[in-house]
C-alpha cells in the first residue's frame, strides 16, 4: 500500500483547495474539513513502510530490463544506484511524526471550526496547506523538494497569522516574511552548492557521493553549504536569532493556528536537523553547533518567557525554549540522545498545542491575553483550569506525564555522553519553566477576578474541551508507556547514532 | 543601590514614561529569576570548556563571572535587545549568518 505515501501530502492539499473554493458555504466547509481532517492521522497508520518514486522512475539497479541496453559507463558506476525521481521515504519515525502532526492538525481544525462563528475557508486552506507542506518536509528524500515545501509552510504560517483577526498581526506577518526573505534564499543557496558539488539533490545519493570518495568532503564549498543549511534550519525552527519573531508569530495567531504553527516549527526542526546529521555527520563541528544553538535557545527562550505578561507570547517563548531540549538530544549524537531528542519533539508538539488551546479558552471568553488584566477564571471554569494545569505540568516534566520521560532520557543521555553539565542546565530550566507556567496560571485562574474584567463568551465550545482531553490522554499514555513512541524512533536514532 | 533597586529602575527605563502600570512584585521577582537563571546556566555551560582545556575553562568562568558582576543586572538589557523592532531583528540575523558561515568555513578547515 505504498500509494498511501503520496496521499499523506495530496489529501491535505486537495482539502485546502476545496475549502478555498467553498468559501462562505459555512456548513459544507465544516463537514468537509472534519471528514478530511480525520483522515490525516489515519493515513500514516494505514500506510506500509517503504519508498515512493514519483513518476515511477526507480533507480536503474531496481529495473534490470532497462539497464540491459545501457552502456557500462552508466550501469557499472554509481549512476546505476542513483535516484532519478523525487523520492519519499516512509519509515517508522516518519509514521509517528506524521501521525502526531495529523492529530494536532485534526484537533486544531476541530477547535477552530467551533470557536469561530463563521468558519473561514481561507483559514482552513492555510491550515491544511501547512500540514501538507510539513508532511512533505518529513517524508521527502530530495533536498530541493524539501526547500519548496519549506517555503510553502512559511507562506502558510504567514497566512494563518494574516487571517487571524488579532491586533498587530499584519505587522508581525510582514516582519516574518522580510526575515524569511533573508534566511530562505540562504537555505536555497546551500542546496544549490550541494547540487553543484555532488551533482545531486537526493539526500541518500549525496551521502553516497561523500562516503565513497566521489567528491571531496572537505571541499570549502561543502562547508559553506553546511553553514547555509544550518542558517535555514535556525529560521525554519525559530531558533536564535529568529526566536523573537517566531514567538511573536505564535502570539499573533488564533490559539488553534498557534497550536498548529508551533507543530510546524517542531517538525521542521526535526526534518532539517536529521538531514544535517545525515549529510554532515563527518564534521564533528556540526554537532557542536547544534548543541550550542540549542543551549542558547533554551536559555534565551525560557528566561524571556518568565518576563512576559502576555499569555500567548509567554507560551511562544516557552515553545522556543523547549525546542532546545530536542536539539540537545540530536547534538549529543548518541543513539540514546537522539531517541530522547526525537521523543521530546513528539511530546513538545502535543504539549504546546495543548497549552495554546487551553489558555486560548481564556482568550475566547475574555478577548484578553494580558495576565495583568485577568483573574478569577478558576471559579468560572474549574474543569478547564484543571486541564490547563495538567498541560503545564506536562511541559515542565512532572511525572507521570510524557515530557517527564523524554526529559529524564535526555538527562541520562547527556550524563552517559560525558556532558553532565547539560543535564544540570536542563533540570534548572525545567524548574524555571514550571515557575513561569505557575506564574501565568496564578494570574489567570487563582487571583481574584478584576472588577472591570468582562466575560464576552460564557460557554467554552465542547469541541475545545474534547481537544484538550485528547491531548491529555496522549500525554498520559506516552508518559506511562514511553516505549509506544520510542520503539518507532529507535531505528532512525540507531542509523544516525551509528554515523555520528 | 542594591540589585533589587537596580532591577526596578531598569524595568522603569524599559517601560518608559508612556506605560503607567506600576512595577509589581511579580515583575520584579520574574526579572530576578531570569537574571539568576541566565547567569547560572551560562556559567554551568562554560564548564564544558574542560573538554578543550581545563585552564581555559577556569579562566573563562572567572572572566565571565567578573563581567556579569560588573554588568549586572543583565536581563533588562537582554530584554531590550530582544524586542520586536525589525531593525534589531535584522541586525542579529545578519550577525548570526556571519558567525555561522565563519565558524563552519574556518572552524572546520582549521580543526
Amino acid at each position: 500500500m505504498n500509494s498511501l505515501i503520496p496521499l499523506m501530502v495530496i489529501v491535505p492539499i486537495l482539502c485546502a483547495l476545496f475549502l478555498n473554493l467553498l468559501h462562505k458555504k459555512d456548513r459544507t466547509i465544516k463537514i468537509i474539513a472534519i471528514i478530511l481532517a480525520l483522515i490525516l492521522p489515519a493515513l500514516p497508520i494505514l500506510a506500509n513502510y517503504g519508498l515512493h518514486y514519483f513518476g515511477g522512475y526507480v533507480p536503474l539497479i531496481e529495473n534490470p530490463t532497462l539497464g540491459t541496453d545501457l552502456p557500462s559507463l552508466i550501469t557499472g558506476t554509481a549512476l546505476n544506484t542513483f535516484h532519478p525521481a523525487i523520492t519519499y521515504s516512509f519509515q517508522s519515525a516518519q509514521k509517528i511524526f506524521v501521525f502526531i502532526l495529523g492529530l494536532v492538525g485534526l484537533l486544531a481544525v476541530f477547535t477552530s471550526l467551533f470557536e469561530t462563528r463563521r468558519p473561514s475557508g481561507v483559514y482552513g486552506y492555510m491550515m491544511f496547506m501547512g500540514i501538507a507542506a510539513i508532511t512533505a518536509v518529513l517524508l521527502t528524500d530530495d533536498i530541493f523538494n524539501l526547500y519548496v515545501f519549506f517555503e510553502i509552510a512559511a507562506l502558510a504560517t504567514v497566512g494563518i497569522v494574516l487571517v487571524s483577526n488579532i491586533k498587530g498581526n499584519y505587522e508581525t506577518a510582514l516582519k516574518y516574511m522580510i526575515l524569511g526573505g533573508i534566511a530562505a534564499p540562504m537555505l536555497l543557496l546551500g542546496v544549490a552548492l550541494l547540487l553543484g558539488v555532488t551533482g545531486n539533490v537526493n539526500i541518500t545519493d549525496i551521502i553516497y557521493s561523500l562516503k565513497n570518495g566521489l567528491v571531496n568532503p572537505q571541499s570549502p564549498v561543502l562547508l559553506m553549504a553546511c553553514g547555509l543549511i544550518v542558517f535555514g534550519w535556525l529560521y525554519g525552527s525559530g531558533l536564535p536569532p529568529f526566536h523573537t519573531i517566531k514567538s511573536a508569530v505564535y502570539s499573533k495567531a488564533l490559539p488553534s493556528g498557534a497550536a498548529l504553527v508551533q507543530a510546524f516549527s517542531v517538525f521542521t526542526f526535526i526534518a532539517l536537523g536529521v538531514i544535517i546529521l545525515r549529510i554532515f555527520s563527518y564534521l564533528p563541528f556540526s554537532q557542536w553547533v547544534i548543541l550550542g544553538v540549542s543551549l542558547l535557545a533554551m536559555i534565551l527562550g525560557i528566561t524571556m518567557a518568565i518576563l512576559q505578561t502576555d499569555l500567548r507570547r509567554m507560551i511562544g517563548f516557552l515553545a522556543v525554549g523547549e525546542l532546545g531540549y530536542i536539539g540537545i538530544g540530536l547534538g549529543l549524537g548518541t543513539v540514546s540522545g537522539i531517541t530522547a531528542g526525537l521523543f521530546q519533539a513528539v511530546n513538545e508538539a502535543v504539549i504546546t498545542a495543548f497549552l495554546f488551546i487551553g489558555f486560548g479558552t481564556v482568550l475566547y471568553q475574555t478577548g484578553i491575553s494580558d495576565t495583568r488584566k485577568l483573574g478569577g477564571m478558576m471559579v468560572r471554569n474549574p474543569k478547564v483550569a484543571l486541564l490547563v494545569l495538567l498541560a503545564g505540568f506536562a511541559m515542565a516534566g512532572v511525572p507521570p506525564l510524557n515530557a517527564f520521560q523524554s526529559k529524564l532520557m535526555l538527562i541520562q543521555a547527556s550524563i552517559n555522553a560525558g556532558l553532565p553539565e547539560l543535564g544540570v542546565i536542563m533540570i534548572l530550566l525545567s524548574i524555571v519553566t514550571f515557575m513561569t507556567f505557575m506564574k501565568a496560571f496564578h494570574a489567570v485562574f487563582l487571583r481574584p477576578k478584576p472588577a472591570d474584567l468582562e466575560i464576552k463568551n460564557e460557554n467554552i465550545p465542547k469541541a475545545t474541551i474534547i481537544a484538550m482531553l485528547v491531548f491529555l490522554v496522549v500525554c498520559i499514555v506516552f508518559g506511562l508507556f514511553p516505549q509506544v513512541v520510542t520503539s518507532y524512533l529507535q531505528p532512525l536514532a540507531t542509523s544516525l547514532g551509528g554515523v555520528v | 543601590m542594591n540589585l533589587y533597586d537596580l532591577i526596578v529602575k531598569k524595568i522603569k527605563d524599559i517601560q518608559g514614561t508612556d506605560d503607567e502600570s506600576p512595577i509589581t512584585n511579580i515583575s520584579t521577582s520574574s526579572m530576578l529569576t531570569a537574571e539568576i537563571t541566565l547567569i547560572s546556566s551560562i556559567l554551568v555551560a562554560l564548564i564544558m570548556l574542560r573538554l578543550v582545556s581545563k585552564i581555559l575553562m577556569i579562566v573563562a568562568v572567572l572572566v565571565v563571572l567578573f563581567a556579569f558582576l560588573v554588568a549586572m543586572p543583565l536581563m533588562p538589557r537582554f530584554k531590550k535587545e530582544q524586542n520586536d523592532s525589525l531593525a534589531a531583528m535584522m541586525f542579529y540575523v545578519i550577525l548570526a549568518l556571519a558567525i555561522v558561515i565563519a565558524l563552519f568555513y574556518w572552524g572546520n578547515l582549521n580543526v
